[in-house]
């Protein structure tokens, strides 16, 4: 049953990191804005992700949640508060990598080499190397796609590929921004479930950036949801994930009437 | 709306105007309408390759021109692909050339033939000197805007993969994204290439140009037309050549 632990317009950060205890993102009192003159579009995020959750973040377009996913990322720098990730130390790993909504495969690199993208200059042996793409690949299901050209997939493999890039990397935290938006609504559902496999098989931290609310209540295990003028934390729910679960329509409705109250153009 | 051809019968075509093309020049030529020595008739080309060939002035022709092409050709397409790149990637670098490229870029490489000749003489040097520069700047701009129009989403997955860094962001996104506008560019080089060639030729340094050049102050016509023919066929063959390293190269695209 999903339930709800509190909205806070002001920002502040009801929740304790969830999952099984240690933070991996710490975020306080971050500020979101692009060029030096404009004034911020995301302020005061003060945000605590637990080892191996599944939180989405969701709002209207322009709040800045793409952006957010890049600062995390090192992609992009806040205007203001810290960011910390907590790595850990091992070799041949990468802290963070991201799953972009187009997937981006380089087009003139066949299905492996794609995926073996983040692991080059990575201090792995060649060995370890194709074993973690070989192993990537068997992850989402596409084991016989290797010697394929991008042009050859459909949307959801292609993002599928995208997935397993991101995996290779044995990174501590999987960012994905608008991972699903662009597929039909049948790859839509079937890719979701995989990620919620993959979520359980490999106990990643996932940061996933949404305008869906239903996908958010299906996918994630804590919803964060950015609204205002500039934009802020407005609601942090828990959340049980899962389409079947009892709560999902209401669960929804209360996180879009959540958005009305504090949407203002 | 053009209704298109099956494959035999746009080639059943192109050999029929061929044919009709050169059946009415012979028959102009024959006609008497236009002086013989202003108009060779095509069919006494084979008769002039024949002897060329035997002399063995044909054979050397080729080799002396080919030589000027490839050598120019080489040395301007990768200084070309170099520069562009440069320009393209390196902000300071672009401003400060800005200027100097717009002032040198207009002057066509025929006119770099006095200086050619001053400073290499009339040498391989000279003409290698002129195909270089024509081919320069062809590379040079086709490669400028490819690097340019690279996708900075790509970029940006560079960063996000550890692949930020000059080396690997050149080597890994940025020049082989821009490679079918390089490519393209270094085809096109391909053809003014051999319009260089003549020209640097026709002014003396020993090639298919210089023959041309030779054989029309003789009036010997059907020798000039016999090196325009050869000029198209080594046009044609270097072209087609490239064409399936490039088709290969960029199997990748759909």
């Amino acid at each position: 049953m999903a339930k709800v632990n509190g909205a806070n317009v002001n920002g502040a950060n009801v929740n304790g990191p969830n999952g099984n205890g240690s933070a991996v993102i710490d975020l306080k009192g971050v500020a979101i804005g692009y060029g030096a003159e404009a004034p911020p579009v995301l302020v005061d995020v003060d945000l605590s992700v637990g080892r191996g959750s599944f939180v989405a973040i969701v709002g209207p377009s322009g709040v800045g949640k793409s952006t957010l996913l890049r600062v995390v990322a090192g992609l992009h720098t806040a205007r203001a508060g810290a960011v910390t990730i907590h790595e850990t130390k091992k070799p041949g790993h990468r802290p963070v990598s991201l799953v972009f909504q187009d997937a981006r495969l380089l087009p003139w690199r066949r299905v492996a080499k794609n995926v073996r993208f983040g692991l080059e200059g990575l201090p792995i042996s060649t060995a370890e190397r194709e074993e973690r793409v070989a192993a990537a690949l068997r992850l989402v299901r596409l084991d016989d796609y290797g010697r394929r050209w991008p042009y050859e997939l459909s949307g959801g493999q292609r993002q599928r590929v995208g997935i397993a890039r991101a995996l290779a990397v044995d990174p501590d935290i999987l960012l994905m921004d608008e991972p699903f938006g662009a597929l039909d609504a049948i790859t839509r559902h079937s890719l979701q479930d995989e990620l919620l496999r993959i979520h359980r098989e490999t106990g990643k931290t996932v940061l996933f950036v949404t305008h869906d609310l239903e996908e958010a209540v299906h996918l994630a295990d804590r919803i964060i949801v950015l609204g205002g003028s500039p934009a802020r934390i407005v609601q942090d729910v828990r959340n049980e994930p899962g389409r079947e679960s009892g709560g999902f329509r209401e669960q929804v409705e209360q996180l879009r009437s959540g958005i009305a109250d504090n949407y203002s153009i | 709306m053009r209704q298109p051809l099956k494959l035999h019968s746009s080639i059943a075509l192109s050999a029929l105007g061929v044919g009709a093309f050169l059946l009415a020049w012979e028959a102009l030529a024959r006609s008497g309408v236009v002086p013989a020595g202003l108009l060779p008739s095509p069919s006494a080309v084979p008769g002039a390759f024949l002897a060329e060939f035997r002399s063995g002035t044909w054979q050397a022709m080729v080799f002396a021109s080919l030589s000027h092409y490839l050598s120019g050709l080489a040395l301007g397409t990768v200084l070309g692909i170099t520069f562009g790149t440069a320009a393209a990637t390196w902000g300071v670098w672009d401003a400060f050339q800005a200027w100097v490229v717009r002032m040198l870029r207009p002057i066509p490489s025929i006119a770099w033939i006095p200086f050619a000749i001053i400073w290499f003489g009339v040498s391989k040097s000279a003409a290698t000197f002129l195909i270089a520069l024509t081919v320069f700047w062809i590379n040079y701009y086709a490669t400028y805007s490819a690097v340019r129009g690279v996708d900075k989403d790509l970029i940006e997955l560079g960063h996000a993969f550890g692949q930020g860094g000059l080396i690997p962001r050149l080597f890994k996104i940025v020049l082989p994204g821009a490679l079918p506008g390089i490519l393209s560019g270094v085809r096109a080089g391909l053809g003014q290439g051999w319009m260089t060639v003549v020209a640097a030729e026709l002014f003396g340094i020993s090639g298919l140009g210089a023959r041309m050049s030779d054989a029309s102050g003789l009036l010997a016509t059907h020798i000039v037309v016999l090196y325009m023919v050869t000029i198209a066929a080594l046009y044609g063959v270097c072209d087609f050549l490239f064409m399936q390293v490039q088709q290969r190269v960029l199997a990748w695209q759909k």
